[in-house]
């Protein structure tokens, strides 16, 4: 496997959960698979649609997401919005994604001041 | 007109379970729908926008197995291991029972040596691969229900012991000596309907001479069948100082006779001798003296090898403690 292999296997891993809790947040405003793409894409919060769709459908059956099918427009659509235990396990990730953060910043400056030692 | 999309839509939604089709139809329709207009807006001709959506969907069965969360391997992490335990437990202990069960059957029913041990092998070739088909496939199956099946959770106290460890290492013995064993055995019971070609044809003159079935050849085989057991023993308990004491007796019990056996000229079969034109003129007082002490050599050699590796064995378990 190249380095360039090996870099993308784990960007994608470290990703994984990270899009979950983006569409939580995202979606407290209900929108359509397509739209949630564009505008994630656009955050700069890459996703690919063959991970999204799925992963809206799971997120539906385990009871994180409601949905409801607009049919107003030519094309029907679905709509996501996040349900009451969507927003808690936001909440729950958020929190954790923050610990993270805060243990890597601390472990950063540890390693510096251990190198300047 | 059936469009490429209606084709793509139908491909996924037929694999899926019929209360699911419904809505999986939708919502594809909605996102092919969704990438084609976004292509089309970018300025491509609507069949191409079409084209490139369902390329960038992919195989449909692929898309479908993700939408439904269906495994694309035959068997998951879930169940590898409990799998594989299972398949190797069954083809230890299955495949040489049936093996030994034909050759068993062969023998009885007075099968020819070609046809005993082409039967056998094909017969055992079969087993081996039914019984992995069978187990994979149950697993197959149960990775594709619902539900969980208990599997047993793994506890400490199924860690092997780390004697296993010289066990595997006297595996490699073991099969050498039983092969052996049984070829020599078969090679006894073969050469009494004939051992020597005559242009081709297959003459009725027997190596051993035929009066010996009525004791030594029982004898000899009696011994074979002891020394199979004795390599067991030795497979599973390690060689011992008393391992190698009885190591002694086997080997005596079968070396002296055959060689006072063939000294005395009561082994061979005086029509072999003749066929094969034995004694090779003046050679052969040279020739017999190399027999015996080649046997000799190779007898004390056993008997030995059987107290070095006795020894070997218990300076280990004492340094070793275990």
């Amino acid at each position: 496997m190249s380095t360039d292999e090996t870099t993308t296997g784990h960007i994608q891993e470290l990703r994984r959960g990270t899009v979950v809790l983006a569409c939580l947040i995202r979606l407290r405003t209900p929108d359509y698979g397509y739209a949630l793409l564009e505008s994630l894409n656009g955050l700069g919060i890459l996703v690919d649609a063959n991970t999204l769709y799925p992963l809206l459908r799971r997120l539906e059956k385990q009871g994180l997401l409601t949905s409801e099918w607009n049919t107003e427009e030519a094309r029907p659509r679905k709509f996501y919005r996040t349900s009451p235990t969507g927003e808690q396990l936001a909440a729950a990730l958020t929190t954790d994604w923050r610990r993270i953060d805060d243990a890597l910043a601390r472990l950063e400056t540890d390693s510096d001041t251990g190198d300047a030692r | 007109m059936t469009t490429l999309t209606d084709r793509y839509v139908w491909a996924a939604a037929r694999t899926l379970p019929e209360t699911q089709r419904a809505e999986f139809d939708r919502e594809l329709r909605e996102r092919i729908g969704d990438v084609i207009d976004a292509r089309v807006e970018r300025g491509a001709a609507p069949a191409d926008a079409e084209h490139a959506a369902l390329v960038e969907l992919g195989d449909p069965l692929r898309l479908a197995a993700s939408y439904v969360d269906r495994p694309l391997q035959l068997i998951g992490p879930k169940y590898f291991l409990t799998w594989w335990h299972l398949l190797k437990l069954l083809l230890i202990i299955v495949v040489p029972i049936a093996a030994a069960g034909v050759l068993l059957g062969q023998v009885i029913a007075g099968a020819d040596v070609g046809q005993m041990i082409g039967t056998t092998i094909g017969t055992t070739i079969s087993v081996g691969v039914h019984l992995c088909f069978w187990v994979t496939l149950v697993f197959a199956v149960l990775e594709r229900s619902p539900g969980t099946v208990p599997l047993t959770t793994w506890t400490p106290e199924q860690l092997p012991q780390p004697r296993d460890d010289a066990r595997a290492g006297r595996l490699g013995d073991l099969v050498a000596s039983v092969v052996f064993l049984v070829l020599f055995a078969v090679a006894i019971v073969w050469q009494q309907s004939g051992a020597v070609w005559i242009d081709g044809e297959r003459q009725p003159i027997p190596v051993l001479d035929p009066a010996l079935w009525s004791f030594w050849i029982p004898w000899f085989l009696g011994l074979i069948a002891l020394e199979v057991v004795f390599a067991i023993v030795i497979y599973l308990r390690g060689w011992t100082w008393v391992l190698a004491g009885i190591n002694v007796l086997l080997t005596i019990a079968f070396t002296v006779p055959a060689l006072w056996l063939f000294l005395s000229g009561q082994l061979l079969d005086p029509a072999f001798i003749e066929a094969i034109g034995w004694p090779w003129g003046e050679a052969s007082g040279a020739t017999i003296a190399v027999i015996v002490v080649v046997v000799i050599g190779v007898t004390v050699w056993d008997i030995i090898d059987g107290f070095i590796k006795a020894a070997r064995n218990r300076g280990g378990s004492a340094l070793g403690g275990y």
